[in-house]
């Protein structure tokens, strides 16, 4: 056990870095206010673009699809200093994390061949058609539905919450084929199919970010479905594998406690209180590090995903409420008009708990799988 | 980064998993508060455990996995501050050590050779000879003792007094991190065992949360308290000090709620566990002398993250 980062990780991180301030616009902060709008998802294209130049958006993947073999630990350094600095990746960071890989592993050779390469260039972004308006938490409940009809699947049904439907080329959808759990497939479907709307709710975490999309009829022909009939749930667990340790929320909320931090030292108002709640949250978030460190550690040595991703998950929720709390309490003004970073950071850790699994949902986990407490009776 | 125990911690863990075996279980009828453990002292002394964080291979982190492990057993005895204070220590100091802050009574100072002093800021040192310590009765789960006035005390120069309070609190955030284990762990038993409603008391989600964040709380602890033995960092010490007694805080009721009237018994030895952790929270000035260490070595001007 150690917990030094290496000569090459460093470097790695620093390389990272030095990319970063050159390519981040002087307008950066503006503009990465609001995840999902028009301005960022231009941007994230061109910057994706750049960073598939210099070898740096897909370290991780494997030589063959553009990337160069690189270990889990450079995954996680690349989260972290991507969402250190307001994600440029926007929604790409998903291509990167789970659906490129998920697409290596499941997909057939024509999917593969016409979808990785312009992941891989950072040229495409992706939607995640998951949630419905009657299905959140319990998921295999959904009712979007996929029939098939000779050589095409029909789908009519409703998503919701959907991130970066607005700009998105291609749907990772999960559709019911049969009742059941058992019942549920994935199609890739292109967005400009004919039949699908996409409306955009105005939300607490700004423009663009959440979406619901309605399906009338569209047809895609059958090579959009992804694995077999029925493959969804196993495919859906293989992509929370691959998101076990979650977005590193804990490195923009370190930054951003900082910021708060000296904003409120300069006008001498870093007290006791203050100070007080302010280290509180830094070793929450800290703690979140350590805890997402120890999944990386566990994936790199090949271990099957456990409950410790739950535990993580937790630790960063927890982490981005002190923090967020934090704010509001000491530095109001930031949320009204004072720092467009802040209040971007707030308007995406509010969701922290929320978003990729509920945080109540990985208390259950932690409690019946971690701690092995005896479930609940149904 | 490396999570796993290289061979060398992982022989010492194995050591002292063998050498805990033996301090596992509290004596049948037992009903007192504090559970000393004079053999288990004299074992870790006889296996040289208490130099363990000079020794090149194994280091302060080998010396922080044991403290851990040790202070998850129902026995106490004055090993976190020999194992990872006493090596950073000027000069020839006899163990068991003891800190008195403040004046106010203390673990382990009853029968310590070295005691550090701690006044607001100047911290001192003194080899006490007995007559000027003396027991005090407590509910905390260690043995306490009080320094009597008029004791003659070296002062400790600033550079060195910022050493002790840094690893103080890696001591402390090791010990705790053993103590909190044990504490959920008894809980986890017991809510299993225990039906009410006609259901195991764990099947009801309301304990079942609350014991899920106590968990994730915990293993935070641990994290922060070995890291910081790894980097012998001031701010990474004060980060897992702080988060050490501010989970300690929670965690405390939140076990000792789960366990009912069982839980004030002293037959049940819940509080073995807990009043120790009690004993913790208050030291090195409680969370708000943590979170000024956290702002002077975190929020520092220089500070970068
Ligand atoms: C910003 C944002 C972006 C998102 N992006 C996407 C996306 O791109 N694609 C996508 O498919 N989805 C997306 N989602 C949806 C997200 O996955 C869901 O919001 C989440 O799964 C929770 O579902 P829900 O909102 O329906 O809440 P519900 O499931 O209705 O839950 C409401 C509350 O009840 C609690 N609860 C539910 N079940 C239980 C239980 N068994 N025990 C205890 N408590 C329970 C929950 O924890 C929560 O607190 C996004 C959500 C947000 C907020």
């Amino acid at each position: 056990m150690e917990f030094d980062w290496d000569a090459e990780q460093q470097g790695f991180r620093a390389k990272l870095r030095a990319f970063i301030a050159e390519n981040l616009p002087a307008d950066w902060e503006n503009l990465a206010h609001g995840p999902g709008t028009s301005e960022q998802s231009i941007f994230s294209k061109k910057f994706c673009g750049e960073l598939a130049k210099a070898g740096l958006l897909v370290p991780h993947w494997p030589k063959r699809w553009g990337g160069s073999d690189a270990d889990a630990w450079s995954q996680f350094i690349l989260a972290e200093e991507m969402w250190a600095v307001g994600e440029p990746r926007g929604g790409q960071y998903m291509n990167v994390n789970w659906i490129g890989p998920t697409l290596m592993r499941f997909g057939s050779e024509e999917q593969q061949q016409r979808y990785i390469p312009p992941m891989a260039r950072g040229e495409t972004i992706w939607c995640q058609g998951f949630s419905e308006p009657e299905s959140g938490s319990d998921l295999a409940s959904l009712r979007t539905r996929a029939e098939k009809d000779g050589n095409i699947y029909r789908i009519n049904g409703r998503k919701i919450w959907t991130s970066y439907a607005g700009h998105a080329d291609t749907c990772f959808l999960l559709a019911r084929t049969a009742p059941g759990r058992g019942g549920m497939s994935i199609l890739l479907l292109p967005m400009n199919t004919p039949g699908i709307t996409v409306r955009e709710i105005p939300s607490l975490i700004g423009r663009g970010d959440i979406h619901e999309v309605l399906f009338e009829d569209v047809e895609v022909p059958v090579s959009a479905l992804f694995g077999t009939e029925g493959q969804a749930w196993e495919i859906a667990r293989s992509v929370l594998a691959l998101e076990r340790a979650g977005i590193p929320r804990f490195a923009l909320a370190g930054r951003m406690l900082h910021r708060a931090v000296t904003e409120l030292k300069k006008a001498g108002r870093f007290g006791n209180g203050a100070i007080g709640q302010a280290a509180r949250a830094y070793a929450a978030c800290e703690a979140a590090r350590l805890y997402s460190c120890q999944i990386i550690d566990q994936r790199k040595r090949g271990l099957p995903p456990g409950p410790d991703g739950s535990v993580a998950r937790f630790a960063t929720v927890t982490a981005e409420r002190l923090a967020t709390e934090f704010i509001v309490e000491h530095l109001p003004e930031a949320l009204a008009g004072g720092d467009v970073m802040l209040l971007s950071h707030h308007q995406r850790a509010i969701v922290a708990g929320i978003s990729s699994g509920a945080a109540e949902i990985q208390l259950n986990l932690i409690a019946t799988e971690f701690l092995r407490l005896p479930r609940e009776p149904r | 980064m490396d999570f796993t125990l290289n061979a060398d911690q992982a022989t010492l863990a194995t050591a002292i998993d063998s050498l805990a075996a033996r301090f596992e279980t509290v004596p049948t009828n037992y009903d007192g508060f504090t559970l000393f453990g004079r053999d288990l002292e004299q074992e870790l002394e006889n296996g040289e455990f208490f130099d363990i964080a000079l020794v090149p291979e194994l280091g302060p982190l080998s010396a922080a996995l044991a403290v851990e492990r040790l202070s998850r057993l129902p026995y106490t005895a004055e090993f976190a501050l020999s194992m990872l204070f006493r090596p950073h220590l000027s000069g020839e100091w006899p163990r068991p050590i003891a800190i008195v802050e403040n004046g106010r009574p203390g673990r382990f100072v009853a029968t310590a050779k070295t005691i550090l002093v701690i006044d607001g800021e100047n911290v001192g040192i003194t080899q006490p000879s007995p007559d000027e310590i003396e027991p005090v009765e407590s509910i905390f789960a260690y043995p306490m003792g009080r320094l009597k006035t008029g004791v003659t005390i070296t002062p400790l120069p600033a550079s060195e007094a910022a050493i002790v309070r840094k690893w103080i609190r890696v001591a402390l955030a090791a010990e705790a991190s053993g103590l909190l284990h044990t504490a959920i762990a008894m809980t986890v038993e017991y809510l299993t065992v225990r039906h009410q409603f006609g259901r195991p008391l764990g099947t009801f989600q309301a304990l079942q949360h609350r014991l899920a964040e106590c968990t994730v709380l915990a293993g935070g602890v641990r994290w922060l308290a070995l890291r910081a033995a790894w980097t012998a960092d001031d701010g990474d010490a004060a980060l897992a000090a702080l988060h050490a007694q501010e989970s300690a805080t929670r965690v405390i009721y939140d076990v000792h709620q789960m366990h009912g009237g069982i839980g004030v018994t002293l037959e049940y030895p819940l509080h073995l566990w807990t009043y120790r952790l009690k004993a913790l929270i208050s030291e090195l000035g409680g969370r708000g002398g943590q979170a000024s260490a956290v702002a002077q070595h975190c929020f520092g001007s220089a500070s970068s993250y």
